[in-house]
């Protein structure tokens, strides 16, 4: 999925192309972000940073890698590549060693929060109601396994395991109601 | 994938967008949901593992509380003779004595026993046979035990302090790390990997006793393949190898309760069995192995060359024997003790300095130093001293951890003999190598978390290896949730083979296997196979409320000050605290270290339509009350129920035979010792109106069990209470057994 449009793309699409060509987004910028936390909430994310911090003497402090998680932690679900792109899409290796502290790591959270397309139940419902085939509320559990594996931010395959447990029945089929509210839920 | 190519072209059309959008979208939530059991996983543990390293903590106190009364006390006064023997480490010194103690050969064992019947010396398909006998629940018959105790000891003795080992004349060698008597693992252990052999050489690392309900079999299992296997079965001594610690952990309860006949026996020799076992065990010159790790001072030449076996509980050094000749046949100078008690106060006063209450110097030496003082002193007068001590003991520790170590090596060598400096040194050595735990930063800080041995830093790992040519430590002693942990650049690698340790799914287990090239390789298990049918939430849920119970019991338990602290928040008397100031205030007084804003949302859920909390209304949601209680003083009620492992602990150490039961009066000296202990005031009153609760048949005597339960103290369903603090809900399993006077 492209990153998100924040801004009119600089240049026209070329006409040839099938497909729009990609707009440029300007890095992000963490000094633009206005933080609208209170701090109430700020505390909570204290709590949950330091949660994750691994640091030897407490510094409150997390690694790029970890960002994500945190962010995840705390209610939001952005994509991987939102992540990246806050980030300022560090390299694979900066990941595991660059670290992020509580201040940095706030207009970050920010921007995650800000974001409008959260998907709702709905949106969820309806993309799984591509797969239903036969139009009776149910996917098959395979091709879902096969969607989550090879398609998007694709999924390892212990995490589509770990997802998919319990969630198909005798016949291999997983009514998405259920599963969409099994996975919302928290 | 198989059906790809006519997928793809799918993918590429509307539909195929959309499919794509429903993915990501899919994908994202997932994220977020592992995100959130993740972050649950890690409070839920640091809630169990707080709680647990408190205990110890407070089991270390009281032991030290205990020791200072030995110390200090006047040698007749009753309190102090109450729990003197305890500190009797070698009763019986002569070898005839001892013989005795082991004599096996006078016990019978009736027809109708069906347990494992062993015939000396042991062979390896009776050891299967015997493993099987307990997988099926049999117990083996008191005069086997004691017969492989003697076995084990005689062939203890011989052992060297230090097993070094070779993979060479095998492929590989299995380690594994603490068991805390769950035979499951051991059995799980022995069903993936194999039963020991010549071919298949194992080091046990030590704790495998306590919490668990089976730890007397996990004993024997071991101590027989290290009879028939002795060249290729090795242990090492765990700090719960330690019958100070095990009779707050479970193990002494285990043992009694499944021998009610010889179990004191069978105790008082294991207690000679543990101090014989070896302290740590190197492969190929190459790798250590030892149970906690050690310390910047760690040497192990110096650890080669002690008396091990002279350190029966890692807590208390031993005693000096300036006075008496050191002799091989180990004069006993406990027995002297009582024959003359001014010389034995003497003789112990020497041993703690007499300091000013400076700065406390040398870590180790803090628990026998707080109190030191040449005067000995009722327990009235000793809760007064106490008292104006607190304040000053708990501010002490405020000088930088090198000066302390430094301090400590300075003051040893102030005492008057050699013995004595040499004791310490040895004493701190085992003690670092039993009882610490690695850190992330440099450095080298007593581990005031335990109580006992240090903190160590990869520095000093760095530091050890390169001195002593090595090149790698496995230790154990902290329970890790995948079962193993590398730190330290992947020098120190962390063992624990207790499965579901805090509670079901709450870790796995994990052994680790050494070839000649000596790159570990790890396996992974996990005791029950319900938690792989789980879906993560459930197994996250279920473990995470089991630590909240837990957690529940203590704000209860704490509730009085609890109290206090919400009214200073409060001063507007209205009843109510914000649940900011809630989190707050919790962790001033509990001290855990825990996310309470997290975990606000399962703990304090009555909240008024302002967001703020009734905080009466919350404890009446908490209270654990029974009806007939209610005669008795909530406050002494609260203190019960806070310190009900201390106070179980001391009941224990008071009923000296060990029968279940002690008398009206050591009941009312007891309560004595723990108001001391707690520096606080229960009066005669209350005792009383406990006493008379309890001794319904009003015979003089407590039942120790029916105390500890009549005043919903114990919790059977709790799997976390069982084992931690002796409270292991075990009668049922042993009911087929109750009845058996022969076993």
């Amino acid at each position: 999925m492209a990153p998100k449009k924040k801004e009119e793309p600089k240049e026209a699409p070329k006409p040839k192309a099938p497909e729009p060509e990609p707009v440029k987004i300007p890095e992000f910028n963490p000094t633009e972000v206005v933080l609208e936390f209170t701090p109430e909430q700020i505390e909570d994310f204290k709590d949950a940073f330091q949660l994750f911090d691994r640091t030897p003497l407490n510094e409150m402090k997390i690694t790029y890698g970890q960002c994500g998680d945190v962010i995840r932690a705390l209610g939001q679900n952005p994509t991987n590549a939102e992540i990246t792109y806050v980030l300022g899409k560090p390299k694979a290796e900066e990941m595991a060693t660059k670290m992020l502290d509580f201040d940095s790591f706030l207009p970050i959270h920010q921007h995650i929060c800000k974001a409008k397309d959260r998907g709702t139940y709905e949106d969820f419902v309806e993309g799984l109601r591509v797969f239903d085939k036969l139009g009776d509320g149910t996917v098959m559990g395979a091709e879902l396994r096969h969607v989550l594996a090879s398609l998007g931010e694709k999924m390892k395959e212990d995490e589509v395991e770990q997802l998919m447990t319990n969630q198909e029945d005798a016949n291999g089929c997983v009514n998405y109601e259920d599963f969409v509210k099994h996975v919302m839920a928290s | 994938m198989g059906c790809g190519v006519a997928k793809s072209n799918k993918f590429h059309t509307k539909k195929g967008g959309k499919a794509m959008k429903a993915a990501v979208l899919i994908q994202r939530w997932y994220r977020q949901y592992v995100a959130r059991m993740e972050m649950r996983r890690r409070y839920t543990w640091n809630i169990f593992q707080s709680i647990e390293y408190s205990g110890e903590q407070a089991q270390i106190k009281l032991y030290n509380f205990l020791g200072y009364l030995m110390d200090n006390f006047n040698p007749t006064s009753t309190e102090r003779n109450l729990i003197s023997h305890i500190f009797r480490e070698n009763e019986v010194c002569r070898d005839t004595e001892w013989e005795r103690h082991f004599c096996y050969k006078n016990i019978e064992v009736p027809e109708i026993y069906s347990g494992p019947r062993l015939i000396f010396p042991l062979t390896v398909e009776q050891v299967a046979a015997m493993v099987e006998a307990f997988r099926n629940k049999r117990q083996l018959h008191s005069r086997y035990v004691l017969q492989l105790l003697l076995e084990t000891w005689k062939l203890l003795r011989k052992l060297p302090n230090i097993s070094r080992i070779s993979t060479c004349h095998s492929k590989e060698i299995t380690v594994c790390g603490d068991l805390h008597g769950q035979l499951e693992d051991l059995l799980l252990i022995f069903y993936k990997n194999g039963m020991p052999s010549l071919d298949r050489p194992y080091v046990f690392n030590g704790d495998f006793v306590d919490r668990g309900k089976d730890s007397i079999e996990i004993l024997l299992i071991l101590f027989a393949f290290l009879l028939v296997y002795p060249n290729d079965v090795h242990l090492n001594r765990g700090n719960h190898e330690d019958h100070i610690v095990n009779l707050r952990y479970g193990f002494t309860k285990e043992v009694l309760g499944k021998y009610k006949m010889h179990g004191k026996r069978i105790l008082k020799l294991l207690q000679k069995i543990f101090s014989w076992l070896p302290l740590a065990t190197v492969i190929d010159q190459k790798v250590l192995i030892l149970h906690g790790g050690i310390s910047n001072t760690t040497d192990l030449c110096l650890i080669a060359r002690v008396d091990r076996h002279k350190y029966v509980s890692a807590l208390r050094p031993p005693k000096k024997r300036t006075q008496y000749p050191v002799s091989q046949s180990s004069v006993d100078l406990d027995m002297e003790d009582d024959l003359s008690g001014t010389k034995n106060n003497q003789r112990r006063v020497s041993l703690i300095k007499a300091n000013s209450f400076g700065p406390r110097d040398g870590f180790q030496r803090r628990s026998l130093q707080d109190f030191s003082g040449r005067v000995p002193r009722t327990v009235d007068e000793e809760i007064e001293v106490r008292r104006r001590q607190s304040g000053f003991i708990k501010g002490g520790f405020s000088h930088s951890q090198g000066e302390l170590n430094n301090l400590a090596v300075s003051s040893a060598s102030q005492e008057s003999t050699d013995t004595a400096d040499t004791t310490v040194e040895e004493w701190k050595q085992i003690l670092d190598l039993l009882w610490s735990d690695p850190m992330s930063q440099n450095g080298c800080i007593p581990n005031e978390v335990r109580g006992g041995g240090c903190y160590w830093g990869p520095d000093v790992t760095q530091d050890f290896l390169d001195r002593h040519n090595m090149q790698l430590i496995i230790r154990s002693h902290e329970c890790k949730q995948d079962g193993y942990e590398f730190c330290h650049n992947r020098r120190v690698l962390t063992l624990f083979s207790a499965s579901n340790y805090y509670e079901v799914g709450s870790n796995r287990g994990a052994y680790v296997k050494l070839g000649p090239d000596l790159v570990p390789y790890l396996i992974q298990y996990q005791a029950s196979s319900m938690t792989r049918e789980l879906t993560l939430r459930k197994n996250v849920g279920k473990v995470e409320h089991s630590a909240l119970k837990v957690l529940r019991e203590q704000l209860f338990a704490h509730k009085s000050d609890l109290v206090s602290a919400f009214q200073e928040f409060d001063k507007d008397k209205t009843g109510q605290v914000s649940l900011n100031d809630w989190a707050t205030a919790v962790e001033s007084v509990l001290r855990l270290g825990l996310p309470w804003r997290m975990l606000r949302f399962q703990l304090a859920t009555c909240k008024t339509p302002g967001g703020m909390l009734d905080y009466q209304e919350w404890f009446q949601e908490l209270s654990i009350k029974e009806p007939q209680m209610e005669h008795i003083d909530q406050g002494l009620l609260e203190t019960l129920y806070r310190h009900r492992a201390t106070l179980e602990t001391i009941f224990r150490i008071v009923d000296l035979d060990n029968s279940g039961f002690i008398t009206m009066e050591d009941f009312r000296q007891t309560w004595k010792l723990l108001s001391a202990f707690l520096k606080m005031e229960i009066t005669d009153e209350a005792i009383s109106d406990l006493s008379v609760t309890i001794d319904t048949n009003q015979d003089g005597n407590i039942d120790i069990d029916e105390f500890m339960e009549a005043f919903r103290l114990t919790d059977k369903k709790s799997r976390l209470e069982r084992g931690k603090s002796m409270f292991m809900g075990t009668t049922t399993d042993l009911t087929k057994l109750e009845g058996d006077p022969n076993i």
